[in-house]
């Protein structure tokens, strides 16, 4: 066995921080472009608005049905080919794209089910003393689903950070494109890749470490 | 659904207006991940792609701006237009002449079979009967394994990257790749690596250009650039730097 090349590793750290903050804002623009475009996707499931609905439906099916890399390929790649003005897609906005609509769809449905498992009688106990059906929805459904659907959330966020790496496929150098460049150049495998991971792992974690601490304030109603 | 597409829309805008900034720059695309032609060390580019592509640029009188992509990615970038060339050793071949135009050849090479140290039942090429051999996606060095009489035999992986460390760690028993950039990595990198056999296939790589009227210019100032650098020793000057030898001339 060889040994480690430890200078190799603290080295390469500088370097590889510097590639993080496109990783997160990949990760944080999707999201939040995904949480939006989720939430309207589950109003649409939940109350049933025709045509709509059935948009919502078969968007829902073919992007959880698909690979998100063949997403990538398609908007990056594919597009441009049947819609030449389409080439000014660069790499970051296609990532976006991708994350966004993939991920969109998954949470759609997590989003729907948290709605849909608030009690029925409270929306009748709340229709019968006169609120409106946006009163409903804001002051009665959508604390209680957001409290139920946060984890699941969080953990696509998670995902979403982790399935940035495959934006050097469309030649967005992030962390993992910038990791896999270095190594190719050393040829320090499992040093350059241990490092990435370790970046990975730690805004994970901390990721997690808020996740309590807002599960636990929106739990505080509910605590004895 | 209005509201949807108008958001999308928005959103596209929104992320891609810099783009619409003016373009002059010649955009070249490389993987950087091939050592010792285009690789990344400490953050900085470099390789013998980038010391050619540069002296050409300098040559035109134009800056360069390099893009790197995944190998399988390149092409796809050069068909749909975000590159006006790639700098990756690309070998010419027959299909690729039908959908690209080539400038004339900068490196000369022959394909190598490569195994593990001390593996000694592979002599070459047509010891890889009944062997994995591992290929790059999207590499030429694929079609040209499958043009053997005994294709069928060979049991050929390809891989997006990583093909010399899976042949170290005997996952595979071969790789197969461009002689020069195998016996670099063998001199340079910590990897027990052997050359199996003499080079079984010559190649000639270039640049492609997209087939349309820009892209015919541009190939013929790139070929001016090539010839003026042959000329003057300016590419046998970077090819020794890096090889130690001239693989740009035939």
């Amino acid at each position: 066995m060889s040994t480690l090349d430890v200078d190799y590793m603290l080295g390469l750290v500088p370097v590889l921080l510097g590639y993080l903050p496109l990783t997160l804002q990949l990760a944080s623009i999707g999201m939040l472009l995904a949480l939006i475009l989720a939430c309207l996707f589950a109003v649409v499931r939940v109350l049933k608005i025709p045509v709509l609905n059935q948009f919502t439906i078969v968007f829902i099916s073919f992007f959880r049905g698909t690979p998100l890399l063949v997403q990538l390929f398609l908007f990056y790649y594919g597009l441009p080919q049947l819609f030449s003005a389409l080439t000014v897609i660069d790499g970051i906005t296609a990532t976006i794209m991708g994350l966004t609509m993939h991920f969109a769809a998954y949470m759609a449905e997590s989003i729907r089910a948290a709605i849909v498992g608030v009690d029925r009688s409270q929306t009748e106990a709340a229709l019968s003393i006169g609120m409106t059906n946006g009163q409903l929805m804001r002051r009665i459904i959508l604390p209680q689903a957001t409290r139920v659907a946060l984890p699941t959330l969080m953990n696509y966020f998670i995902d979403m950070i982790k399935a940035t790496s495959l934006a050097f496929t469309l030649g967005v150098t992030e962390l993992m494109g910038a990791t896999q460049k270095e190594a190719s150049g050393s040829f320090l495998y499992f040093e350059a890749f241990i490092v990435a991971a370790v970046m990975y792992w730690i805004v994970v974690e901390i990721l997690s470490w808020l996740q309590g601490n807002l599960e636990t304030r929106l739990n505080k109603a509910y605590s004895r | 659904m209005k509201t949807l597409l108008a958001t999308v829309l928005v959103l596209l805008s929104l992320v891609s207006a810099p783009l619409f900034a003016e373009e002059t720059k010649l955009r070249v695309g490389m993987s950087g991940q091939y050592f010792p032609f285009t690789f990344v060390e400490q953050d900085t580019l470099k390789g013998f792609e980038v010391d050619v592509m540069d002296a050409i640029a300098e040559e035109m009188g134009r800056e360069v701006e390099y893009r790197t992509a995944a190998f399988s990615g390149l092409f796809g970038m050069l068909g749909s237009g975000r590159i006006d060339t790639v700098a990756n050793q690309i070998t010419i071949t027959e299909e690729r002449e039908k959908a690209y135009l080539f400038s004339k050849p900068y490196v000369y090479d022959g394909a190598q079979v490569v195994t593990k140290q001390g593996n000694d039942t592979i002599n070459g090429v047509e010891d890889l009967k009944g062997k994995t051999v591992a290929v790059n996606l999207g590499s030429n060095f694929e079609a040209l394994l499958r043009e053997l009489p005994y294709a069928d035999e060979i049991n050929i992986k390809t891989y997006d990257s990583n093909i010399e460390r899976d042949t170290a760690l005997g996952r595979v028993d071969a790789f197969v790749m461009d002689r020069v950039s195998a016996s670099q990595i063998i001199r340079e990198k910590p990897l027990p690596l052997q050359l199996a056999g003499p080079t079984f296939s010559s190649i000639a790589n270039a640049y492609p250009f997209p087939n349309t009227d820009e892209g015919r210019a541009l190939r013929d100032e790139v070929n001016a650039a090539l010839s003026t650098l042959r000329q003057n020793g300016t590419l046998k000057a970077i090819s020794e730097k890096w090889f130690g030898t001239d693989i740009t001339a035939p």
